[in-house]
């Protein structure tokens, strides 16, 4: 209240407006993301205002390129970003999730129904769903040697889900072999030893996995080999560039003959530093035609590169700050910041360096190597846009196979579980719940549905045909996920569709969160711009 | 050779740097063109310090300039983000090869492109239009172009005649707010996620891993509002990446962001947000400048000018003015010391301004920028004071009129007419300044004069911001030429203009300022404003150490210490 008498000009509204501006906007951004869900979505091709073309399937993507302005709204979006954040996929689902909630919730509310009791079912609900996924999830055993078949499938349901079938199946190896090239025993996957790099170039099935490293820039000396065999690595971050040093700023030179032998003797230590690693050059490079190559995180001026071309090494300078330590993963050796105490043993070996030059865009190709710890996925694509797509999709795919690696479960998809959820919750739960919280935990049971009906949707199937066949096998007993091109009941389990346990997990507790948040609010009050403006 | 790496960060740096871009793209135009004036063919003032060249995948040699500008969605206009140059056919770009299934199209309305815009469009494409134009028809439209600006311009690539590469233009997506609400630091900070953070610093590593010998980076930020803390992150990631390469930072605001400041919760808000940028800014580069007055209108640097405040397409071209002339030095070749040509002398580099102006005795690292738009001539009547006199403050909340004997200066003067109308060379104008400095009563301690003989060429999208005193080559005229009241690009062609970089305790107020908010508002206890910056994610100890920095910065410029320290 205190607000109004401050501002009189301040828009206050009432209870039922509130919570219906609440629903609508709910609603609103699940009519937009709805028909991106599943392998049968439609593709958005976003135009912008310059003739700037995107294209996405991807909900977290399609989120952030939106406009949104309405506060509730962007409530449901920021915790639609955040699952994807946590868990890497799952962004429409959440959104779909929230809004159905909420449209739930409006039938009964406007029957006369008190948000309260319903949020109440809704917690009761959430808590007998998730102890139902831990009996549902498909354990699966990851040992030593992780069971690849089925991380592939759970790589190829995301996938497809992004990209047309053959692209998803040939991508699908490429993120399983890639996860599996960075794993290492007792330790987390860090997905950023995969690094994802792009060329603009013929055809999207071009795209493949190098056991290496593919750096975008090559080297800056005419005179250095473009292509090398059996190559010694020198990973650094050294300057080897002239430049002032922090010393001496401040310094006054009294006479140019003064400022002359400071920049002599400040050239004279980045020599030494080549010279350094000349040396080192020299001692594992003689008497055999192995090569040699410095990549460096800091500068390398010209006549550095001249001193280092002369004695046959091929430099590569101001590489990422992230590539230094993928090297050491790929290459082996490790990452010098000092060229005081170099040994051989600081070095990594590659089989073969290569440049490749595309207009100006210059890479570098490190493969051949031995036991490699980090990798690239090379995107192959005609223009940016589908470049940017099939990117969106690996790195949604690399969080699947990370996902499952490290919930060591699966969840059967295809909307079986949620249809299991749903039958459990009515079947068994709700007897056990005393009074009109019932209600809540039948709007939350029937609010899960809204994953089949939305794939059946996208398919062109009736959605209600397709839910009374899904829950009759149901209730025989059959664990059964909806066919897209049929419309009949499958075997998830057949036909290799599993979903992330994590995934669902997270769908399941944070969007009865908000969607109780956005129950409970009785009033609205927001000074300065009119909120009744659609989104 | 020595490059640059110019990064503008936030709205109204954007507009300044589609004319600064505007002014080397027209340079670089009129040295090319047989028919212009001699004095801009200048090969001693190298383009390639701040461009950089490069070729398209068809093989096309493109030369754009060494820039990344980040910038909110929405905000490039009809602009594309990838520039114009590298792009591939656009039949095949319409066509989805990823899906197989059902495409829906979602396409918000095109941006109309301007009469300017339209006009570059066919220049480019001559094949469309045939035959001889007559000269009056050509001003004639030229004018229909200068007003279709005066009255429309919208976004900063409304006037901009460049090409830019496409790693320069990076667009912050996903804010969900609008741009007047992306007003304080807490909400930059919140707005910049990693991914966000990475992509920029990739985008500035492309054009650093081009450069042979990088002299330093050449930061514009508008610090109004929550791109101070984008910037902030960026530099912090430049300090890291790039830790002996110095940088030059202009923090610039829009007179726009004056305005609004009536209740008090606002002023809270807005100082402490001018606090806290102001000490992260300081804290992450070598030397910082702020730009920009609240009303330029009504400021004396603007005398002979004639702008509206409201129109950042008006400010942003002055303070883009002198940013090119204080960017000259750099891009001198020195021709060895003892022998300096007629053309230009004085090159400095990145970090020899910074030593000059703080790395002294007193270690001062917030310059003020004063400057002369336009320069006067060398022939005035009053010879002494005319030029110095006439060097006006664009940065804000600094005391007038002070003297202090320790203030280091760079001074940079370019295109002024001399003796008999024509251009002054080198040595007339160093003897001139010389004789200025003469007759001055307060002398600074040290100034570094660089000149050159080639003015400031106006390019036609330059706003028409010049007053009726301002004659064809930027002459000043004691009499009004009858008729418009402002004159633009089609009137003037060239300025002589004169800047001055000086480490002074003038800037004092400046400093105090902040601290003094900082304080009230942050630190002391049951401060207004204490709940806000942990909202903006400040801990007690890092204000107080915000408050430490300030304080040192003040004790360095107060006359009292410096007492202090002599008695040592």
């Amino acid at each position: 209240m205190s607000l109004r008498v401050l501002n009189p000009n301040a828009e206050v509204l009432n209870k039922s407006a509130a919570l219906h501006m609440n629903i609508n906007a709910a609603k609103g951004l699940q009519d937009v993301l709805k028909t991106n869900l599943g392998p049968k979505g439609t593709i958005k091709m976003l135009v912008g205002g310059a003739g700037d073309i995107k294209l996405t399937k991807d909900g977290n993507t399609l989120l952030k390129e939106m406009q949104i302005q309405n506060p509730t709204a962007i409530m449901i979006a920021r915790t639609a970003v955040a699952q994807d954040d946590i868990s890497g996929d799952g962004t429409t689902s959440t959104v779909l999730f929230i809004g159905e909630l909420m449209k739930q919730s409006d039938r009964y509310i406007d029957e006369g129904m008190h948000p309260r009791v319903l949020v109440d079912g809704f917690e009761i609900a959430k808590r007998a769903t998730l102890q139902f996924l831990e009996k549902f999830k498909t354990p699966v055993v990851m040992g030593d040697e992780p069971d690849k078949e089925i991380l592939k499938m759970v790589a190829r349901t995301t996938l497809r889900t992004k990209l047309y079938e053959a692209l998803a199946d040939q991508l699908t190896d490429i993120v399983v072999n890639a996860v599996l090239c960075i794993r290492k025993p007792e330790e987390a996957i860090d997905l950023f030893m995969v690094e994802i790099m792009h060329m603009r170039h013929k055809f999207d099935v071009d795209t493949r996995l190098v056991e290496g490293l593919v750096l975008d820039h090559g080297s800056r000396h005419p005179d250095m080999k473009r292509r090398a065999e059996n190559c010694y690595i020198l990973t650094c971050n050294v300057s080897l560039e002239y430049e002032k040093s922090e010393i001496n700023a401040g310094f006054f030179y009294s006479s140019a003959e003064q400022r002359e032998a400071m920049v002599a003797a400040e050239r004279r230590s980045v020599d030494e530093r080549v010279r350094k690693i000349i040396e080192l050059k020299n001692e594992v490079c003689s008497g055999n035609d192995n090569n040699f190559i410095v990549i460096n995180q800091k500068g390398i001026d010209p006549p550095s590169l001249d001193l280092l071309a002369r004695a046959g090494i091929i430099a590569l300078r101001r590489a990422k700050r992230r590539n230094m330590e993928r090297l050491v993963l790929a290459c082996g050796g490790e990452a010098v910041n000092s060229v005081d105490d170099l040994t051989p043993d600081c070095l990594g070996w590659a089989g073969l360096v290569y440049e490749h030059v595309l207009g100006e865009e210059k890479y570098t190709f490190v493969e051949n190597v031995k036991n490699p710890h980090s990798c690239t996925i090379l995107i192959k694509g005609p223009n940016d846009h589908t470049i940017a797509q099939i990117k969106d999709a690996v790195r949604d795919g690399l969080r699947a196979v990370k996902n499952t690696i490290e919930d060591e479960a699966v969840v059967m998809g295809a909307g079986a579980f949620e249809v299991a959820a749903r039958q459990y919750l009515i079947n068994e739960v709700k007897k056990t719940v005393q009074g009109r919280a019932q209600l809540g935990v039948e709007a939350f049971a029937d609010a899960l549905l809204v994953i089949p009906k939305t794939l059946a949707e996208n398919s062109g199937l009736d959605t209600q045909d397709v839910i009374i066949s899904l829950t009759g096998e149901h209730d025989r007993g059959n664990v059964v996920g909806l066919n897209q091109h049929t419309g009949e009941p499958i075997d998830p389990q057949m036909e290799g569709i599993f979903d992330n346990y994590s995934v669902k997990r997270q769908i399941i507790n944070s969007g009865p969160v908000i969607a109780s948040q956005l129950l409970l609010v009785d009033e609205v009050i927001r000074a300065g711009r009119n909120m009744r403006k659609p989104t | 050779m020595r490059e640059i790496v110019t990064v503008q960060v936030g709205g109204f740096a954007n507009f300044i740097g589609s004319h600064f871009w505007n002014f080397q793209d027209e340079l670089l135009g009129l040295a090319e063109d047989p028919n212009a004036d001699e004095i801009f063919k200048n090969p001693l003032l190298d383009v390639d310090v701040l461009y950089r060249s490069g070729e398209t995948h068809q093989g096309i040699l493109t030369y754009t300039p060494r820039l990344v500008s980040v910038d909110l969605q929405g905000t490039l206009g009809s602009m594309s983000s990838r520039g114009t140059l590298y792009n591939v056919d656009s039949q095949a770009a319409s066509e989805v090869n990823t899906w197989r299934g059902t495409v829906s199209t979602h396409a918000s309305e095109p941006h109309q492109k301007n009469l300017f815009l339209q006009s570059l469009e066919e220049e480019q494409n001559p094949t469309e239009r045939k035959g001889k134009k007559i000269d009056s028809q050509r001003e004639y439209q030229e004018k229909d172009i200068v007003e279709c600006l005066e009255n429309g311009v919208k976004f900063w690539t409304d006037y901009s005649k460049v090409h830019y590469h496409p790693q320069s233009l990076y667009e912050l997506s996903g804010l969900w707010m609008d741009v007047e609400d992306f007003d304080n630091y807490g909400i930059g900070r919140e707005a910049l996620s990693s991914g966000h953070q990475e992509d920029i610093s990739e985008r500035l590593r492309f054009f650093v891993e081009e450069c042979d010998h990088i002299q330093g980076f050449q930061f514009i930020v508008d610090d109004s509002g929550g791109f101070s803390a984008v910037a902030a992150e960026f530099l912090e990631n430049i300090a890291d990446e790039y830790t002996n390469t110095p940088v030059l930072l202009y923090t610039t605001r829009g007179p726009a962001s004056y305005m609004n400041l009536g209740q008090k919760k606002h002023k809270v808000v807005r100082g402490l947000h001018d606090a806290v940028s102001f000490s992260r800014l300081s804290s992450l580069c070598k030397l910082i400048v702020p730009l920009g007055l609240p009303s330029l209108s009504r400021s004396k640097a603007s005398a002979y000018l004639s702008i509206k405040d409201e129109k950042p397409y008006h400010c942003s071209a002055v303070y883009a003015a002198a940013l090119h002339s204080t960017s000259l030095p750099f891009r001198m070749q020195s021709v060895g010391r003892a022998a300096d040509s007629q053309d230009v002398s004085g090159a400095v580099s990145v970090s020899d301004l910074v030593e000059i102006l703080s790395g002294n005795a007193r270690k001062n690292m917030v310059a003020i920028l004063d400057m002369a738009m336009p320069a006067p001539s060398l022939s005035g009547r009053d010879v002494g004071q005319s030029m110095l006199g006439h060097l006006h403050p664009v940065t804000y909340e600094i005391a007038e009129d002070v003297e202090d004997s320790q203030a280091m200066e760079t001074l940079n003067i370019h295109g002024v007419i001399g003796q008999g109308g024509h251009y002054a060379s080198v040595s007339e104008v160093k003897d001139y300044i010389h004789a200025a400095y003469e007759h001055a009563n307060a002398m600074p301690k040290f100034c570094h004069l660089s000149v050159a003989r080639t003015p400031l060429p106006i390019p036609l999208p330059f706003p028409r911001i010049f007053s009726s005193l301002v004659g064809g080559q930027g002459k000043l005229l004691g009499e009004p030429i009858a008729g418009s009241l402002s004159r633009g690009s089609v009137d003037v062609h060239s300025i002589p203009i004169g800047t001055r970089l000086r480490s002074s305790i003038a800037i004092l107020p400046h400093l105090e300022n902040r601290l003094t908010h900082l304080q009230r508002f942050g630190i002391q206890r049951g401060a207004a404003g204490s709940e806000l910056l942990r909202g903006w994610g400040f801990g007690r100890d890092e204000l107080e150490e915000m408050g430490e920095c300030l304080t040192r910065m003040v004790m360095e410029l107060k006359p009292q210490a410096i007492m202090s320290d002599d008695s040592d």
